[in-house]
C-alpha cells in the first residue's frame, strides 16, 4: 500500500500516488492504466492515446511519449522495429521521420560517430555525412 | 560552419539582449532577479538582465518596481536615486517616476512651466514585478504578462532559503546541465570522492537514460547499476523545468544577466519532522561566493559549485561548433532542438512552450519530485552551495527542533 491512503493502493510508491494526484489522475487510472507511470497516462490522455494503443506499442518497446509521436506521423510499431532492430531508439525512428532522413543514412551517421539525434539535426541543415565529419 | 552546432545555432541559443530571437523567447516568461529580502534593509537595487541595465526598488507603499538604470532626463544613474512613498526619485535634479514609468514630478519645470505638464511627455522605461515564494520577479515582455507559475512546491512545508550566485558564462550551459543524468555520477560523485582524497572510488554507472516531455519542460529518468525501473529516479524522474530551470525538489533558474553571466538563482525547502503547522514569515536571501578567496580557484566543495566550475570550464560562451556529442547529451540535443523550435513559435506571434494564461490553471501546479523527507537528527549541512551565512543555519536549526519538539503546537518563525 503507498500513497497513505487506501484510494491509491495501486501505485508502487508514495512518490507515485503523489505525481498521480499531482498530474490529475484518479485512483482508477494507475490500475487500468498499469504499468505506466503518470507522466505517460496524463500525456497519452492529453494527445489521445488509446490505452489498448499505448499497449500495442508498449509491447514494443515504445514508450508513451514516442508512441504519441509516431502515430503522428503515421508509424506502425513495425516501422519503429525496423529501427529498434539496428540497434536505434524509438525515439531515433520518429525524428528520422521528422527530419526526412533513411535508416540506412542513419546507420552511416552513426558509423561516422554521430549520435543519431545530432546528426538528425545536422542533415535538417544541409550537411553531407563527408563535410560534417571533414569539419569535425 | 562546422559540426556539431553552427555558429549561428550557438548565438541563436546564447543570445538574449533585446531584439535576439532566444531573448524574444526569454522575455515570454517572468524570471527571478532577487530575493524580496533583500529589500528588508534596502530600498533601490541596480540589476542587469538579458543585457538591459535596470534599476529596482521598493518605494515606501512597498510597491516594488523595476525601471531603467538611467534617467530619461539627463540619463543619471537611477540606482543612486531614492524612493518616496510612491515612486523612485532621481537624485540629479529630482524627477520622479512610479512603477509603470510614468513621470509624477520635475521640480524645476513644474516652477518654470505649471501648466506644461511636460512630465505627461517623458516615461521611463519599466517592466512589471512581482513578488512570490520570496523571490522577486521581473517580467521584460510586451503586454499582456503570462501569469507567474504558482509551483505546488512553494506552498510545501519547511524552511525555505534563497542562494544566490553570479556566474560568469552564459546561461544556455547552465540549462543544458539541468537535462545531463550522467554529469552525475561524475561532477557531483566520482570527482566529490576524488578531492576528499578517496581515489579508487566509483559511483554506480548508469545504464539508462529515458527524456519525457511534459507541459512545463521535460522528465529526465535513469537506471542506474544499483537501481531498477522500479526505483524513483525512473518512475518519477527530475525535471528540466522550462525555460532556464532545474527542478530537484528545490529550484535552480539561471537568469541571463548578459551573454557572459547568469544569475544563478536557488530557491531551497528543507523538510521539517512532525506536521505541526509551521510558517515562516520570511524567507531570507544569501548571496553564494563562487570563487575561494585563499586559492584564487573556483569553489569545489559544493554540489552547484561543481557545476559552476563545469560550466564556467566550458568559456564564456561555449563553442559548441567544437562539441563531440554521444549517446550521454540526447537530453542536450532534445533540449536544443526544443529551445530553437520555440524561437519559431515566438517569431510567429505565438505563445511558447509553458507559458500560464489561465488562472485556473494556475494553482499549485504539480511538478514531479523525489520527496526528500526530515532528517532524523536534525538538519544536515547544506550541500548545494558553499558560504551559507551563521544565522540561517541557526534559524533552520530551531525551526527543525521546534517542529521535533512536542507536537500539536503550531510554530511560528
Amino acid at each position: 500500500m503507498a500513497g497513505g491512503t487506501a484510494r491509491w493502493a495501486d501505485a508502487r510508491s508514495d512518490y507515485e500516488a503523489a505525481d498521480a494526484a499531482g498530474f490529475g489522475l484518479a485512483p482508477d487510472d494507475l490500475r487500468h492504466w498499469r504499468p505506466f507511470y503518470p507522466i505517460e497516462i496524463a500525456w497519452a490522455r492529453k494527445h489521445g492515446l488509446p490505452l489498448a494503443a499505448a499497449r500495442r506499442w508498449a509491447a514494443g518497446g515504445v514508450r508513451v511519449h514516442d508512441a504519441v509521436r509516431a502515430r503522428a506521423l503515421g508509424l506502425t510499431p513495425a516501422d519503429v522495429r525496423r529501427w529498434t532492430d539496428a540497434g536505434f531508439l524509438p525515439a531515433d525512428a520518429v525524428e528520422a521521420n521528422e527530419a526526412g532522413v533513411s535508416l540506412e543514412q542513419a546507420v552511416a551517421w552513426r558509423e561516422a560517430g554521430f549520435v543519431f539525434p545530432d546528426a538528425a539535426l545536422l542533415i535538417h541543415d544541409g550537411w553531407t555525412l563527408e563535410a560534417a565529419a571533414a569539419a569535425r | 560552419m562546422s559540426p556539431v552546432l553552427s555558429e549561428e545555432r550557438n548565438r541563436l541559443l546564447c543570445q538574449t539582449g533585446p531584439g535576439t530571437p532566444m531573448g524574444e523567447l526569454l522575455r515570454r516568461y517572468w524570471h527571478p532577479i532577487a530575493g524580496a529580502a533583500e529589500f528588508d534593509e534596502r530600498t533601490v537595487k541596480p540589476v542587469r538582465v538579458m543585457g538591459e541595465d535596470l534599476t529596482l526598488y521598493r518605494d515606501r507603499n512597498g510597491t516594488f518596481g523595476l525601471v531603467d538604470r538611467h534617467c530619461p532626463h539627463r540619463r543619471a544613474d537611477m540606482s543612486y536615486g531614492f524612493v518616496e512613498d510612491t515612486g523612485l526619485r532621481c537624485n540629479y535634479h529630482g524627477w520622479l517616476f512610479d512603477h509603470t514609468g510614468r513621470c509624477l514630478h520635475q521640480p524645476f519645470e513644474e516652477t518654470a512651466h505649471p501648466e506644461g505638464r511636460f512630465r505627461d511627455k517623458v516615461r521611463i522605461t519599466s517592466y512589471p514585478v512581482a513578488e512570490k515564494a520570496g523571490l522577486l520577479w521581473a517580467y521584460l515582455g510586451p503586454d499582456p504578462a503570462p501569469l507567474l507559475p504558482d509551483w505546488d512546491r512553494f506552498h510545501a512545508r519547511g524552511y525555505k532559503q534563497i542562494a544566490i550566485s553570479y556566474v560568469p558564462c552564459n546561461w544556455f550551459q547552465g540549462q543544458e546541465n539541468s537535462i545531463d543524468p550522467v554529469h552525475f555520477e561524475w561532477l557531483h560523485d566520482n570527482w566529490s570522492r576524488e578531492l576528499r582524497g578517496e581515489s579508487g572510488y566509483r559511483a554506480p554507472a548508469h545504464r539508462r537514460l529515458g527524456f519525457d516531455e511534459f507541459d512545463y519542460g521535460f522528465v529526465y529518468r535513469r537506471v542506474r547499476e544499483d537501481t531498477t525501473e522500479d526505483h524513483e529516479l525512473w518512475t518519477t524522474g527530475r525535471v528540466c523545468l522550462w525555460p532556464n530551470c532545474l527542478y530537484t525538489g528545490h529550484f535552480e533558474w539561471r537568469v541571463p544577466i548578459d551573454d557572459e553571466n547568469m544569475l544563478s538563482v536557488g530557491w531551497f525547502i528543507d523538510e521539517l519532522p512532525g506536521d505541526a503547522p509551521y510558517e515562516q514569515d520570511r524567507i531570507p536571501c544569501w548571496y553564494a561566493p563562487v570563487v575561494d578567496e585563499r586559492t584564487g580557484r573556483w569553489i569545489d566543495s559544493h554540489v552547484m559549485n561543481q557545476d559552476y566550475i563545469a560550466w564556467v570550464g566550458q568559456d564564456p560562451i561555449a563553442d559548441r561548433t567544437k562539441e563531440h556529442l554521444g549517446e550521454s547529451d540526447r537530453g542536450v540535443i532534445m533540449l536544443r532542438k526544443r529551445m530553437l523550435g520555440e524561437l519559431d513559435v515566438v517569431a510567429a506571434g505565438r505563445d511558447p512552450l509553458g507559458v500560464i494564461r489561465d488562472p485556473a490553471v494556475n494553482r499549485r501546479i504539480h511538478l514531479p519530485i523525489i520527496p526528500r523527507p526530515a532528517a532524523p537528527d536534525g538538519p544536515p549541512p547544506f550541500p548545494f552551495l558553499a558560504g551559507q551565512p551563521e544565522e540561517i543555519k541557526k534559524e533552520l536549526e530551531e525551526a527543525w527542533r521546534a517542529c521535533a519538539g512536542p507536537a500539536g503546537d503550531p510554530t511560528r518563525m
